[in-house]
This record gives C-alpha cells, sequence and structure tokens, in this order.
C-alpha cells in the first residue's frame, strides 16, 4: 500500500506541474506570438518567456525523483 | 571584454568644419556626442535647404532601395563612393526617381499579366467541357444561353433545376451539364428567345449566378460564346507579353543597376554628413565636435587630423570626471575562441560601459550546462559533423558561421560528459562496446546527479554575486557590499547544509549558523527589507539549476527506449528503422532543450545578479555600409 501511495504521489508531483506549466505556455504563447508578430527583436525574451513555466515541471521532476529515489540519500 | 572609449573634443576655424567631417567620416571611429560645453557654443541647426536637401536624401535613398529590391540587383558593396560632386547627387536623385517609376510600371504590368492568366485559366474547365455546345449554340440564332456553376457536393441541384425550368417553361428548353476536376458542375441552359425572360427571373429568384463574361473580352454586352476565342488567343499571347516585360526588367537593371549601387554608397555618405552636422557646436569663428573613440584608436585619429589640418585643429582629450559612462558606447571584444558566444550577449540589450562583459562565462558555462545536459558520445559526434557542415557551409562573420562555431566546444563537452556518464546513443555503447560510466550512470544515480547540478548552480550562481560586486564597487559601493554579502551567505547556506548531512565535519554547523545570523540583518541594512526575498529567490535560482538534471535524465531515457525498440518491435529490421527514427527524434529535441534552458540559466540566472543592460552600442561617424542597411 505504502508503495502505491509513493508512486502516486511521485506522478501526480510530476503531473500536476505539467498541467499548470501547460496551462501558462497556453497563455503565454499567443501574446509572445502577437508581440513578436509587431516587434520582431523580442524573439530573445519570447525564448525566456516560454521556458520559464517549465521551471515547475523540472522543479516538479525533481520532487518525483527524491519521491522515489530519496532513502538513497 | 568592454574596450575602453576615450572622448574627445575637437575644435577649429568654423569654416574647417566640413572638410573635419569628411576626414573624420573617411577615419570611422568617432563615435559623435552632443557637445557639453554651453555659452558662448550654439548647437548647430541645420539649414532650411539642408532639411529640404535630407528630406530629398531620404525619398531619394527609398526610391533606390525599392528599384534595387524589385531589379533583383545583388546586394554586393558597390564601388566605393569618393566624393560626389553636388551635380552627381542630383542627377542621381532623378535617376532614382525614373528607374523606380519604370520598375513600379513593369511591376504593375507583370501583376496584370498574372491575373489576367489566372483569371483565363479559371474559365478553362469551363471552355473544354462546353466548347462543342458553346459552338452549337452560336448555331441556333433564336436561341438563349444560359452558363452557370453549380457549388461542389450539391447532387440533387441539377435535377431541381430540370424541374424548375419545366414548371416555368415546360419543354422549351435544353440543359447539359459537366462535372468539373474542381468539384463544380459546369451548367449550360439553351432556351427560345421568347422564354428568356421568365428563365431570368426564375435564376434570379433560385439565386443562381450567371458566368460573368470578363470586362476586358466584351463584359456584359457579349456572350461568353463570343468571348471565348478571344479569351483562349489572348491566352496564347501572354508568355509573349511576360517575356517582355522580364526583358525590360533585366536591361533596367543592367544599365542602371551599377549606377544605382554606387548612388546608394554616395547618398547615405552625404546624409550621414548632414545628420553629423547638429552634432557641433558654434561660435561666431570656431566649431566644437565631440565624441567617443575607442582607447588605441585615439593617437591615429589625432595623427590624421594633424596632418590633414596642421595646427588648426586640435584634439583635446576630456578627463574621465568629465563625462558620464552611461553615454559612452560599448564595444565587445573578445579573445578568438570566445567572440562566437558575443553572438548570445547580442541576444540581449548590450552590458552599459563600465560593466562587465560576460562574454567569457558565457563561452566556459553555456557549452558545459548544454554537455552536461546531452551528454552522450554518438549524439556529440553527430553535433560536431552538423558544426562542420554549417561551418563550411557558412561565410565568416555571418550568424550561421557564430552558430558553427559555438557548437563546437557544445560537442565537445557532450562527447566528454557521455564517457563520464558512459553513453553512446543511450546504453548502446555499453551493450554493444562495453562502455563504462567514467563518473556514474545517469539512468541509474539520479540522486547524484541531481546534487551535481545544484552544486554547478551554487557556483555559477555565487560568481554571479561575486561579479556583481565588482561591477559595482565603484558606481554603487552599498550594492556591491550587499552582492558581496549575498554571495557569502550562500556559501555559508551550503556549508551549513553539508555540515548538516554530515559530509563536513558536523562541528562546522554551529559557527556557520552563528554568522549567517550575523549577516542577515547586516544584509538587511545594505538591501533594505527586500533583502530576505532576494536571498530566497537566490536560493531559488541556484535550485532551478536543477533542469540539468532533469532535462539530462529525460534525454537518456529516450535514448534507452530507442535502443529497446530493436528487441520491442516483432522484426529486427523494422525495430532499427524506428530505432533511428527515435534516436533522431530526440537528437532533434536533444539540440533544442539543452539550448533554451543553458540560455534561460544564463540569462535569467546568472545574469540577474550582475548584468547592468542599456549600453549605447558604437555607431561610429563613417561611410555608409551594408550592415547598416535597413531591414
Amino acid at each position: 500500500m505504502t508503495t502505491l501511495f509513493t508512486v502516486l504521489a511521485a506522478a501526480l508531483a510530476v503531473a500536476i506541474p505539467a498541467l499548470a506549466t501547460a496551462w501558462a505556455q497556453s497563455r503565454i504563447g499567443p501574446a509572445i506570438a502577437a508581440s513578436m508578430a509587431e516587434k520582431p527583436e523580442l524573439s530573445t525574451t519570447a525564448v525566456l518567456m516560454i521556458a520559464i513555466p517549465e521551471t515547475m515541471v523540472i522543479l516538479g521532476f525533481v520532487v518525483a525523483v527524491l519521491i522515489l529515489f530519496g532513502k538513497t540519500v | 571584454m568592454i574596450i575602453a572609449m576615450t572622448k574627445v573634443r575637437i575644435l577649429g576655424p568654423r569654416e574647417r568644419l566640413p572638410d573635419v567631417l569628411r576626414v573624420l567620416q573617411d577615419l570611422g571611429v568617432l563615435h559623435l556626442a552632443a557637445p557639453t560645453v554651453a555659452q558662448p557654443l550654439e548647437p548647430l541647426k541645420l539649414s532650411s535647404r539642408q532639411e529640404r536637401e535630407r528630406h530629398r536624401l531620404r525619398n531619394a535613398l527609398e526610391d533606390i532601395e525599392r528599384a534595387l529590391a524589385e531589379l533583383g540587383v545583388e546586394p554586393g558593396a558597390g564601388m566605393p563612393s569618393g566624393t560626389a560632386t553636388t551635380a552627381e547627387l542630383a542627377r542621381w536623385v532623378r535617376l532614382a526617381w525614373q528607374v523606380r517609376r519604370s520598375v513600379e510600371r513593369l511591376k504593375l504590368q507583370a501583376a496584370g499579366l498574372e491575373e489576367e492568366r489566372a483569371l483565363i485559366l479559371k474559365y478553362q474547365h469551363f471552355f473544354s467541357a462546353f466548347q462543342s455546345l458553346l459552338e452549337s449554340e452560336a448555331r441556333l440564332p433564336n436561341a438563349t444561353a444560359y452558363h452557370v456553376l453549380l457549388k461542389a457536393g450539391d447532387t440533387d441541384a441539377i435535377q431541381r433545376m430540370r424541374t424548375s425550368l419545366k414548371s416555368v417553361i415546360g419543354e422549351e428548353f435544353q440543359l447539359f451539364s459537366q462535372l468539373l476536376p474542381t468539384g463544380e458542375t459546369a451548367v449550360l441552359v439553351i432556351v427560345s428567345a421568347q422564354a428568356a425572360g421568365r428563365v431570368e427571373r426564375l435564376l434570379s429568384e433560385a439565386r443562381v449566378q450567371e458566368i460573368p463574361v470578363p470586362q476586358q473580352y466584351g463584359g456584359g454586352g457579349v456572350s461568353l460564346t463570343d468571348a471565348i476565342p478571344r479569351m483562349i488567343e489572348r491566352l496564347g499571347d501572354l508568355p509573349e507579353e511576360e517575356q517582355r516585360v522580364r526583358q525590360e526588367r533585366a536591361a533596367l537593371a543592367r544599365l542602371h543597376g551599377e549606377t544605382l549601387r554606387r548612388a546608394r554608397l554616395a547618398l547615405n555618405d552625404r546624409l550621414k554628413e548632414l545628420e553629423a552636422l547638429p552634432f557641433s557646436g558654434l561660435t561666431p569663428r570656431a566649431f566644437v565636435l565631440e565624441g567617443f573613440v575607442p582607447a588605441p584608436a585615439r593617437a591615429t585619429l589625432e595623427s590624421r587630423l594633424a596632418s590633414a589640418f596642421g595646427e588648426d585643429v586640435v584634439v583635446d582629450e576630456l578627463s574621465r570626471e568629465e563625462w558620464q559612462s552611461d553615454n559612452a558606447p560599448v564595444v565587445l571584444s573578445n579573445p578568438r575562441l570566445f567572440r562566437p558566444f558575443e553572438t548570445l550577449i547580442r541576444l540581449m540589450p548590450l552590458p552599459q560601459y563600465g560593466t562587465i562583459d560576460p562574454t567569457p562565462f558565457v563561452a566556459v558555462f553555456f557549452p558545459a550546462f548544454f554537455g552536461l545536459m546531452l551528454g552522450d558520445v554518438g549524439y556529440g559526434i553527430a553535433l560536431a559533423l552538423l558544426g562542420l557542415l554549417l561551418h563550411a557551409r557558412s561565410k565568416p562573420g555571418t550568424l550561421l558561421r557564430n552558430v558553427s562555431e559555438i557548437i563546437g566546444p557544445c560537442a565537445l563537452f557532450s562527447i566528454i560528459a557521455g564517457f563520464l556518464y558512459g553513453e553512446l546513443f543511450g546504453d548502446l555503447g555499453r551493450r554493444v562496446f562495453g562502455l563504462r560510466p567514467l563518473a556514474f550512470s545517469r539512468e541509474e544515480a539520479l540522486i547524484p546527479f541531481l546534487l551535481l547540478a545544484v552544486a554547478l548552480g551554487a557556483v555559477h550562481i555565487v560568481l554571479g554575486l561575486v561579479l556583481g560586486a565588482v561591477a559595482n564597487i565603484h558606481r554603487h559601493p552599498r550594492k556591491a557590499l550587499g552582492s558581496g554579502l549575498s554571495a557569502v551567505m550562500i556559501v555559508l547556506i551550503v556549508l551549513a547544509l553539508l555540515a548538516a548531512v554530515d559530509v563536513l565535519p558536523h562541528g562546522f554547523f554551529t559557527p556557520v549558523v552563528v554568522a549567517l545570523l550575523v549577516a542577515f540583518p547586516v544584509l538587511i541594512v545594505l538591501e533594505g527589507v527586500v533583502a530576505p526575498i532576494e536571498l530566497l529567490s537566490t536560493v531559488g535560482n541556484i535550485l532551478s539549476y536543477a533542469r540539468i538534471m532533469a532535462l539530462g535524465v529525460a534525454s537518456v531515457m529516450l535514448a534507452v527506449v530507442a535502443n529497446r525498440m530493436v528487441g520491442a518491435i516483432g522484426s529486427v529490421a523494422v525495430g532499427i528503422v524506428f530505432a533511428l527514427l527515435f534516436h533522431l527524434v530526440n537528437f532533434a529535441i536533444a539540440l533544442f532543450s539543452p539550448t533554451i534552458h543553458a540560455l534561460r540559466l544564463h540569462y535569467v540566472e546568472f545574469f540577474g545578479k550582475f548584468y547592468s543592460p542599456g549600453g549605447v552600442r558604437y555607431e561610429p561617424f563613417g561611410h555608409w555600409t551594408r550592415r547598416e542597411e535597413p531591414a
């Protein structure tokens, strides 16, 4: 039973931030695309803006790894 | 490194100003700035004649750019402009106007011919479907024909039309239909002249539109039967006319292309000269010009002006206290190996003069982070080959060449990291060649990899804070102290954590925590109440480096999955094809993702600690070059 909850917790640690990241990127993408249509020099900002929410899912992945393998620290 | 600048003031007799400007333009090293001295200097204002000339030059340049673009003249450098006479300038302005008009006329003609061809082709299906019927219509003098197109997909439309016609005019009609390749149905209805009025009413009520005869082939007054031969004949004439337009355009390019390129240089030079004039300050007898020169070029400037004007023109160096670094232009200059990475810095606003050029740090850490994320000997070699290919296909100084030179170190670090992780196309190296990890396997040692990534983050961020302290030490000493203290506190936090988990002797823990408690209020005094939030955000920045581990693990797992396809899918050959495809996809992802995230770690986390954007671009007053061409 403990294993089940551990695996479930690890899955949720990735899944919830992944959904949040997807939602954030879905809002940022059109906005930055519209901005770039007017100011193409914003391409660097565009890359950063798209990459920023990915931090959430990356940290979620790290937390999942810690949940699954953390005992070996 | 940001090249040191010197601010100079050039003084001379007022009447020599145009000559001095010409020498400065030839030399091309002085970045002009408005003179800082007030009375009795007055800024030079362009006369109304000069304003008119500037306006005319701008219009002429627009004409030239349009004409050159339309004529497809190769964007070469053109001949050196030399000193164009006023008569030449006037002639080129007129020529630019004439050529642009001719080019636009030809463009309109070409567009008209293209449109006409498209229109005729639109009717072509209809011609071929009904040619014989249309001829038979022509032989019936008392008949009226209606040509209509029915929409694609409406299968019952013909039957409904037939029934409606029968109910209105009985059997006095003939209806032919033909399905066109476009899916529409072409319909020809022939009725007696007496029934024409009723049929027209019927078609109008049913909102069925007749195919209109194009205006240029007779319009509404001519039947399609008469128009079709004219259209077919016209279709045969079109290639000849199009060829004539192309030949005229080529002749224009041959005749005026080189002259226009030379005119573009000369007109731009004259425009630059006019735009430089307002940077001068004048007294009734003298002029003053001020500007920034890269320190190594100052001696050249002085000797050139001395040889041209002797003692008439004097160059003074302004002391450092007399000018603000915010106004000084920025030129980045780095060793050959680091220079391609300036491209990554130029994606951001330039650093301010007097601050730190981060290029050398980016040149070391960017490939290292990229390599740690990709970390595969096979992918590294593939990347190196891609870099070599780009290098061979690009010209020096271009963006593509810089990218190829950035790829080189990235590939090298990927190969090194690949040996450390023991990876060649995922676990293929281990299974086939017996490759063993020199450090640890990313598939299994997730926690050590995570610790390595975060430790690298700590080093990178502490380096950023130290650079912040160095950059601000003269300009904002308080900020510099705050930045330095933050760096120390980060080191203390790391030491406390290491002592807590017994990596360091446990005795370290208490003194380190005490040192942290002492440093904390000092940080608040230096940076204000936001200091704790800043410190927390710095810790968050360090944790953000965990992405190196996350992306690295994702990359190796995808490669392992690709390798397992060989055994998982029935046929070995099919499995190999799928595995290759999957590796290709993984390679594409592995190029894109580590680049974005390594850039992000630099732009957001690292630069945030010391980078001061807002530097002025160094734009020396000189001759026009293609690089200044409007986008």
